[in-house]
């Protein structure tokens, strides 16, 4: 079974003259053990694409469903539950909080989901990986946007989600770290058996992708891999 | 609480400026209650002394016990519960002191004000000639054994005791004789000013009278109402201050924080965790800030002239307290409806 399917999804921002279809019957399916790469330029509706796939957008037309279940389905409290449990999203706007340290930042996660979270030595390899694990200490402020980027992966990554929804996750990384990222994402497919979704213009990530699609003007196509 | 107690620390300076602010605003509001309370009490002190529930006075005397004249037969058949009382203002005078306006108030030795009456040194008054003075006059240089002219008149009192909270209008009372106040008084015919009761269901029957509960009474004490009127409304004002300066500091720091909700909201942290982070931020706030508060009103009152007419009642500030604690959570719940109302998808594609 997928891990979640997107069927016939268009969607519409605005009304009258102000009205854009940003996305055209839009299907697409996520399979676990895969790392599906979507590829778009800047405003072909990578982004909007990325929100109505983790619920967060109800889509003007069209069903999303996940576990077997459509988000219109479930009330937004359920919705919430499972961004929390199931989802680790990447956002392309990573804005951790600025007064939580690094450490805090997973000790929130701690507070709000009791269990399932990554254990302390699967979260260290993860930081390691990521070279940050010595700035547990650190406040946001005092990273740059790399090591922010870096710590925003490894929160989403915490509550251990079976779908990884990431948006732009290199955009603030050199080609040595794009590589050390893919391949962390690539090794969470394939040896955590996760459904993760890329969406990037960073043509740097097409070497880690088990599916490749293209996204443009809001039509996605998929592209032999 | 974590997200609050977090935000707190790592910004000292923000949530001190607050706290600092709140903590002004308290001690304000604590010493404004202190005075209130303080003047409430030297008002009407000697009255509560008493413990009566019922004051007859003169039908024409406009509720006002220093305009009221009794007669003889206006006072007649009081039982063990009822004191007579005659009350005149007076200037009391002494060499090398300053003058000093009081109330002498001239007691019956027979009746309950005068066998009740509680001293902090001396004795009662015995004689014509001597009188129990409130303590006002001992922090004024007044010694047992001191004497005390009255106005213009030759005749010097000896102070044979003190008492403490024998204060009425503001003025310290001097406790005489029921006769000497007569004298005094110089009024033909009036022996009394009023006759109080213990007994709720009291009525005097003799015509010309009236009598009215004691609350009545000390309503009609002058300025006393108007008085506790301004101060409630300024406490009621610095009420509201702080709610609007709570309310307009958190809705700036929970704007600024907008954005880093929506990631939150995205990730799946739920609203509610977020709206108890604004809600615990605005009462620690406040609780710092009010504690800091309650440690300056004690050091105030601690290093108080005892002159400076001040009271703290516990349970009145911890009233005043809790009331600053609402104004906190009022305060945060305009902040709380911009948490309720992020949507995540605004944060969504930078
Ligand atoms: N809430 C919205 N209202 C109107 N237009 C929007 C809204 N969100 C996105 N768009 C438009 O949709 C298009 C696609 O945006 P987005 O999904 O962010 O693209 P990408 O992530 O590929 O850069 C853009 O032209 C953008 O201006
Ligand atoms: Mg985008």
């Amino acid at each position: 079974m997928s891990a979640f399917e997107i069927e016939h999804v268009n969607q519409v921002f605005g009304t009258g003259t102000a009205r854009v279809q940003v996305l055209h019957d839009v299907n697409f399916a996520a399979e676990p053990g895969t790392l599906s790469l979507i590829m778009g330029p800047s405003g072909s509706g990578k982004s909007t694409f990325l929100t109505i796939a983790g619920g967060l957008l109800t889509p003007t037309s069209g069903t999303v469903t996940v576990g077997g279940k459509s988000y219109a389905q479930r009330t937004a409290k359920q919705r919430d539950a499972l961004r929390l449990d199931a989802i680790g999203f990447v956002l392309q706007a990573y804005h951790l909080l600025p007064y939580l340290t690094v450490a805090d930042q997973f000790k929130l996660v701690d507070r709000v989901k009791r269990g399932g979270n990554l254990p302390p030595e699967t979260l260290h390899e993860v930081l390691t990986q990521l070279g940050i694990a010595d700035l547990l200490d650190k406040y946001p402020a005092e990273l740059s946007g790399g090591q922010q980027q870096r710590v925003a992966i490894a929160r989403a990554l915490y509550p251990d989600p079976t779908i990884i929804l990431a948006d732009e996750p290199t955009a603030a990384l050199d080609s040595d770290r794009v590589k050390i990222v893919g391949q962390l994402f690539k090794d969470l497919a394939t040896t955590h058996d996760k459904a993760v979704v890329i969406v990037t213009h960073d043509a740097r990530l097409t070497a880690f992708a088990d599916e490749l699609y293209r996204m443009e003007d809001g039509v996605l196509t998929k592209q032999s891999a | 609480m974590f997200l609050a107690l977090k935000e707190i620390k790592k910004e000292k300076l923000r949530s001190g400026l607050i706290i600092a602010m709140i903590a002004l605003i308290g001690y304000l509001i604590f010493i404004l209650t202190g005075l209130a309370l303080g003047l409430a009490h030297e008002n009407t002190d000697a009255i509560n002394s008493w413990h009566v529930q019922r004051i007859t006075l003169n039908a024409t005397a406009n509720t006002d016990m220093r305009q009221s004249t009794l007669t003889s037969a206006q006072i007649a058949d009081l039982t063990s519960k009822e004191a007579a009382l005659n009350e005149v203002s007076v200037v009391a005078k002494a060499s090398g002191k300053k003058q000093q306006s009081a109330v002498f108030i001239g007691i019956r030795k027979g009746e309950f004000i005068y066998q009740n009456l509680k001293l902090t040194s001396g004795r009662r008054a015995q004689a014509a000639h001597e009188v129990v003075a409130d303590m006002a006059f001992q922090q004024g240089g007044y010694k047992l054994g001191s004497t005390v002219k009255l106005g213009s008149a030759k005749q010097a009192y000896t102070i044979v005791g003190f008492t403490d909270h024998a204060k009425l209008n503001i003025a310290p009372v001097l406790y005489g004789q029921f006769a000497t106040a007569q004298q005094i008084r110089g009024a033909v015919g009036t022996v009394a000013s009023a006759v109080v009761s213990k007994r709720a269901g009291y009525t005097n029957p003799a015509s010309g009278t009236k009598t009215y509960d004691t609350q009545q009474v000390i309503e009609k004490l002058p300025g006393y109402s108007a008085q506790n009127l301004t101060f409630g409304m300024m406490i009621g004002f610095l009420m509201v201050i702080s709610l609007v300066i709570i309310a307009v500091f958190l809705y700036i720091l929970t704007m600024q924080k907008l954005p880093n909700y929506a990631v939150l909201r995205a990730q799946g942290i739920p609203s509610g965790v977020l709206v108890r982070a604004t809600i615990g931020q605005s009462l620690l706030l406040v609780v710092a800030g009010l504690v800091i508060a309650a440690l300056f009103t004690i050091g105030t009152a601690a290093i108080l002239p005892a002159a400076v007419p001040m009271a703290f009642d516990l349970p009145l500030l911890t009233a005043v307290a809790a009331g600053l604690l609402v104004m906190a959570l009022l305060g945060s719940l305009i902040p709380v409806r911009a948490v309720l109302h992020v949507d995540p998808v605004s944060v969504i594609g930078g």
